[in-house]
């Protein structure tokens, strides 16, 4: 369990956001990093800084068309209406000042986080702005401009021919942007565990979406339903991700650890608590030892509870990266600093207590169903997945 | 796109009366179909299903019946009496159709021409893209007086917070919960990750927004 550990970051990166009200808030980010830093995790590390990436390697996965379309929506010279049809000037995805140059910028940290691992520069790396998956080729969806995962993937491949890359998305949603844009690719395996689509944004990934064509049996959807907790989850993850993943033997792995499972969550039915959001990335972390030589990228993704989840979810998440011990309390100082601006009362310590989590209703019925659709989706894809 | 042509499959399988058994259960095995029109001189006479052909010779592994399916011919096991469905007709009335008769395809004819077929997982397709399930979005139900303009009240509330609505389908009629006020659920398929304020503001006007539920805590 050594190697190195980098962190991909920029004051840049925070940029990325739609306006104070909006649930997708680079406040999330500079809270995070501000505890990480005041929990001492980040000591004897220094931010690398990305650049932003081309407009010809955005066009590995988006359509010039749309990459077009992005960069003249803030100059308010096209026409609103069309703009709406890129997915554009919505509620969602309200267009803002230079947000062709932040997108490209939070895919250039997930690009550099990913080129560090490939190369050998790092084992591990971590870049939290990234993780944007429901992006599509034409048109920005749930929050996400660019698909800065579907980018790195497909410039890897194109800098390591023949190279096999596992995506591991255990946000709320369905990892659907990533999903499409590998669904015919079996270099490619994209997992994801997710709040059944029947309830959930964005509506898909049911067990049945497998793949097409040569891709068939390398899409791997796990739906969960509404009130899972972490019992349930962790069961399901185990019971999955692991045998895929030592089925299609990836060269590196990338997670997405969207935390918007977690109990108080706003977007989302889910009743997750830290517990799940530090298991999963020590879970990724010994996977990618036993698989790729460590080779394993962490990127963020959702997470709407900016002030008592995603601060802590993704402190742990590094701590996990960079083989450090998570603290057990928030240091007085981060809480003192942030105590007046939290609209809710601060947790005191990085692990939720149980007691605070009443058992869910009907868990029973819950777990069962998840079992089921654990069951479902592995023997859907495990007899077609080669190494 | 809500006519049976537009659902329609227009390149069909078909075979005569003279077919063999065998044979024409070969062609549904390898198109991966179950029905077959049966054409005599151009002219519809009879539908053959891959069931039909099975039923009509002795069971699996009885050593008769491959004999038994050269011998027979197609035309002594079609049913002659073929319900058929024209291409302008609305994919409602298709699906009507088969359900009441307890089948799974019509024909599709006009002027007395084959042109097509369409069968329960075409109509099942039809009502995936119907439902809007085809697209990202978010799943509401909602509640709503049984009255004029409550579909209305629904979709303006959307329409000013700027969210787009994929689809939407009103059900049966259903009782508000104080159990006297008719009520009509309407689901919807919005295009957005965070429905919540329109929840909100849906509740504060009187609808009840039966899912999502309400956060247990």
């Amino acid at each position: 369990m050594s190697g190195s550990a980098a962190i991909v970051h920029d004051r840049s990166l925070e940029e990325y956001g739609f306006g104070e009200d909006h649930p997708f808030n680079p406040l999330r980010i500079r809270l995070t990093l501000e505890l990480c830093d005041a929990l001492g995790l980040l000591a004897g590390y220094r931010f690398l800084r990305p650049e932003p990436v081309s407009e010809e390697e955005l066009t590995s996965v988006h359509t010039l068309t749309y990459v077009r379309m992005v960069q003249q929506a803030g100059s308010g010279t096209v026409d609103p209406a069309e703009l709406l049809d890129y997915g554009l000037g919505t509620p969602d995805n309200p267009v803002f000042p230079g947000m062709h140059e932040a997108c490209s910028r939070v895919v250039g940290g997930t690009v550099l986080a990913c080129r560090l691992v490939a190369s050998g520069e790092a084992e591990h790396a971590m870049c939290i702005s990234g993780g944007l998956h429901h992006a599509l080729r034409s048109k920005a969806s749930g929050f996400c401009v660019y698909n800065d995962a579907a980018v790195a993937i497909a410039l890897l491949k194109r800098e390591h021919p023949g190279i096999r890359i596992a995506y591991v998305d255990t946000d709320a949603h369905h990892g659907d942007g990533v999903q499409w844009m590998f669904y015919e690719d079996p270099e490619v395996l994209t997992v994801s565990m997710h709040e059944s689509g029947r309830y959930l944004f964005p509506g898909t990934g049911g067990v049945d979406e497998k793949g097409r064509g040569e891709g068939v049996g390398y899409s791997v959807n796990v739906p969960l339903e509404p009130f899972t907790d972490d019992d349930s989850w962790i069961e399901c993850f185990e019971a999955v991700v692991p045998q895929v993943l030592r089925a299609f033997g990836p060269d590196l792995i990338v997670s997405q650890n969207g935390c918007d499972g977690h109990a108080l969550d706003p977007l989302t039915h889910l009743c997750a608590t830290t517990r799940l959001y530090e298991h999963i990335p020590r879970r990724m972390h010994e996977l990618a030892h036993e698989l790729c030589g460590g080779r394993w990228v962490a990127l963020g993704g959702g997470g709407y509870d900016h002030w008592r989840v995603v601060p802590r979810a993704w402190s742990a998440l590094w701590a996990a990266v960079s083989h450090q011990e998570l603290p057990a309390h928030l240091p007085e100082g981060w809480l003192l600093e942030h105590a007046a601006d939290s609209p809710v009362e601060l947790p005191r310590l990085m692990r939720d207590d149980p007691a605070d989590y009443p058992p869910v209703p009907r868990i029973k019925e819950i777990e069962a169903a998840n079992r089921r659709a654990a069951e479902a989706a592995l023997e859907t894809v495990l007899h077609l997945i080669r190494r | 796109m809500l006519l049976v042509e537009d659902s329609m499959t227009r390149e069909v399988v078909t075979v005569s009366p003279e077919t063999r058994a065998d044979e024409a259960l070969a062609l549904c095995r390898e198109r991966r179909i179950r029905h077959l029109p049966v054409l005599e001189d151009g002219r519809l006479v009879g539908v053959v299903s891959d069931r039909d052909l099975r039923s009509a010779t002795p069971a699996l592994g009885d050593p008769a019946r491959a004999a038994a399916l050269r011998r027979l011919r197609v035309g002594e096991i079609m049913s002659r009496e073929v319900i058929t469905v024209r291409p302008d007709e609305p994919v409602e009335v298709a699906a009507n159709r088969m359900r009441e008769k307890g089948i799974g395809c019509l024909p599709v004819v006009e002027d007395g021409r084959l042109v097509g077929i369409i069968t329960t997982s075409d109509v099942m397709e039809t009502l995936v893209y119907l439902v809007g399930a085809n697209e990202p979005g978010s799943r509401l139900e909602v509640l709503m007086p049984d009255r004029p303009g409550s579909l209305a009240g629904v979709a303006g509330i959307f329409g000013e917070l700027g969210i787009n609505i994929v689809s939407v389908a009103t059900g049966p009629r259903q009782k508000f919960p104080d159990g006297d006020t008719p009520g009509r659920v309407a689901v919807f398929r919005v295009d957005t990750i965070d429905p919540s304020r329109a929840i909100e503001i849906l509740r504060r006007a009187g609808y009840v927004v039966i899912w999502p539920p309400q956060a247990a805590r």
